[in-house]
């Protein structure tokens, strides 16, 4: 039977924004040299764009999905008005007028073309942010407050190295966890 | 604390003040949604009344077979425009000042258009057969006309309303994390459900503003495009005064000044009823009363060139139409309407007005009334002198039409207040995220200064 790995963690909070990218900024480098970090993930009260970029580049693609949700959108709208125009058509006196008719079709598929870009661009948040998700047990309340997280996943071997530096940049609290 | 987090208010005590607006707001918080509760209750009754007795208790006959109902809708519809639309707005420009006051703004927006889509339903009378109104395919013979402007308000409020609602949720996602983590009960549980599990991760945040940005992309042509369309409902006919060029874009900023009256209103209320005085200030205040401003005149000179257009038409039945509006029976509603909407508005002007709360308060009201009669001047009077003479008559609105428009208020201002009650009507992360930066510029604005200065002093000695 394979056996599942315990991931193993240290977790510290910073009351600065400073100290947290103070931290990354040394974790990184340690972890160049000695390659002993497996994951740094960022919890904070509000984006901040520079720690953020520090922890490399995140590949979110949203806007691909809100161009192409808005092409199937306007397909879409466009197809629906002229099939509920034309289903009857042999039955519906038009009155001289086209069956599929272009300039009202136009306002239709443009709000198709609207809602379904929204609602694709909301698919892909939910998609890239990895939401809806269980919160973490060992979830820190103070970060939705006025913390700033850092989460280090690493080998309990390296414990110490970790914690010295997390403790080095000024955390106010350092803990292990287990997962 | 590190000082570069807060001058004036913590992060700590900002979660504390908001999280506080749900649990005890003032008294008078209960007494206004008594009063609400009370109006709804009126208008049940007199919904009832009017679905057994048939429309005509609502003195609704030929020629007035639109009337209240449809200016309510317009109305309705106007006001929801600001919230989203000036949120997406000033998201997009990044104007900070938006982020104490924008989730109420987008959740009136919701509660509006929620209120505007009962009055197609009460105005057709026959509320069974609702459904006509939606694009129903034609396969079931009811052919609702897909070339009409009718079928596309069904789309254009349907797309809106989706993505207004999703616009708010989506903004409050944060926000909602922070209420899951100190509630308890059933709160913590529908904190918990809508927050996602939200856990302020890099990935999240990441997602979450480019969302934010790409949605706010959306609604605001989304917004122009809606009350366009329900510009068209008049527009598109051939009714004199109602088959003006002018009135999408007339439409729009009309539906953005009464939306911004609105704003104003409600930042009032929640100031007081929420005790909100150290969020909701009167610098803000001058900002929204300011664009207020711009937008009234911007209206004006819409509405002036309209009248201008019909006067210079030649066309013998607008020309009739649009001396009637100002002479006639409805003469007395116009001139109100261009007392509250166009003089009021200049009162705006002077600081001291903008930045008093109970001044700003007043005048958004009357700012409202004037919309209200401008919508009810666009429906009512052109019915009254149409193209058919043996057709025509004065008709005013009834109890029943006057209890079911009182009861709208008081649904969408119950809704609103229970919206507060229940979910953080000022986006805490958002209100931190101004506090940081206003710091963090704060203090590069005065590093560059004292360099400025020492660079100077280091010039004059090297002179002397």
């Amino acid at each position: 039977m394979r056996r599942i790995r315990k991931k193993h963690f240290l977790f510290a909070t910073y009351d600065d924004f400073e100290k947290a990218k103070d931290v990354v900024g040394q974790l990184n480098a340690l972890d160049e040299k000695e390659d002993i970090i497996d994951n740094i993930e960022l919890y904070s009260p509000i984006e901040h764009p520079e720690v953020n970029a520090m922890l490399g580049e995140f590949h979110q693609p949203i806007q691909r999905f809100s161009f192409f949700g808005g092409i199937t959108g306007t397909v879409l709208g466009f197809l629906f008005a002229a099939a509920v125009g034309q289903s009857m058509f042999t039955v519906q006196p038009q009155g001289g007028k086209s069956v599929i008719t272009i300039p009202p079709d136009i306002v239709i598929a443009y709000e198709m073309t609207i809602l379904l870009g929204v609602l694709s661009t909301i698919a892909a948040f939910l998609i890239y942010s990895g939401l809806p998700r269980r919160v973490k047990s060992y979830y820190d309340h103070s970060v939705g407050v006025d913390q700033i997280g850092v989460e280090v996943e690493t080998h309990p071997d390296n414990n110490e190295k970790i914690r010295a530096t997390l403790e080095g940049c000024g955390a106010v609290e350092v803990r292990e966890l287990t997962s | 604390m590190s000082d570069f987090k807060m001058k004036d208010i913590a992060w700590a005590k900002i979660n504390e003040d908001v999280l506080a607006s749900l649990e005890s707001p003032r008294k008078a918080f209960w007494i206004v949604l008594a009063v609400c509760f009370a109006l709804v209750l009126c208008g049940a009754a007199a919904e009832v009344y009017q679905y057994n007795e048939g429309l005509g208790v609502a003195l609704m006959n030929n020629p007035h077979y639109w009337q209240t109902y449809i200016s309510n809708f317009v109305f309705w519809i106007g006001m929801s425009h600001s919230g989203t639309l000036l949120s997406a707005i000033l998201l997009l420009t990044q104007a900070d000042w938006r982020k104490p006051i924008y989730r109420f703004a987008e959740a009136m927006t919701f509660f509006s258009i929620a209120t505007a889509a009962i009055f197609p339903v009460i105005h057709i009378g026959r509320v069974w057969d609702m459904y006509w109104v939606l694009p129903y395919p034609n396969q079931h013979a009811i052919w609702p006309n897909f070339r009409s402007p009718l079928l596309w308000d069904a789309f254009a409020i349907t797309t809106y309303a989706t993505s207004s609602a999703l616009f708010l949720y989506i903004g409050m996602i944060p926000d909602l994390a922070i209420c899951r983590d100190k509630a308890k009960g059933w709160r913590k549980k529908l904190y918990t459900a809508m927050s996602l599990g939200w856990m302020g991760r890099a990935t999240e945040w990441i997602a979450f503003q480019k969302t934010y940005v790409l949605m706010a992309c959306f609604l605001v042509p989304l917004a122009v495009s809606v009350h366009s369309i329900v510009a068209s409902d008049f527009a598109m006919s051939m009714m004199p005064g109602w088959h003006v060029t002018s009135f999408p874009p007339y439409f729009v900023a009309g539906a953005l000044y009464s939306g911004c009256a609105a704003i104003i209103t409600l930042f009032v209320l929640l100031r007081y009823l929420f005790k909100f005085e150290a969020y909701m200030t009167p610098e803000i205040m001058d900002k929204t009363a300011r664009l207020t401003f711009a937008i009234a005149m911007a209206w004006n000179f819409l509405n002036l060139s309209e009248y201008a257009s019909i006067w210079y038409s030649h066309d013998m039945f607008e020309h009739e139409m649009l001396i009637d509006k100002f002479t006639g029976p409805y003469a007395g509603i116009v001139w109100t309407m261009l007392f509250c909407a166009t003089i009021v508005p200049f009162a705006m002007a002077w600081k001291k007005v903008r930045v008093n709360m109970w001044a700003m308060f007043v005048i958004s009201l009357l700012i409202q009334l004037g919309m209200w009669l401008e919508r009810f001047q666009i429906v009512s009077p052109p019915l009254a002198s149409n193209h058919e003479p043996w057709t025509q008559a004065v008709v005013w609105p009834g109890l029943v039409q006057m209890t079911i428009t009182a009861a709208s208020f008081g649904w969408f201002t119950m809704l609103f207040l229970i919206f507060c009650k229940v979910f953080p009507s000022v986006s805490m992360y958002e209100v931190k995220e101004m506090v940081y930066h206003r710091n963090k510029h704060g203090k590069k604005k005065l590093q560059d200064m004292e360099k400025i200065k020492d660079d100077m002093i280091k010039t004059e000695e090297g002179l002397s």
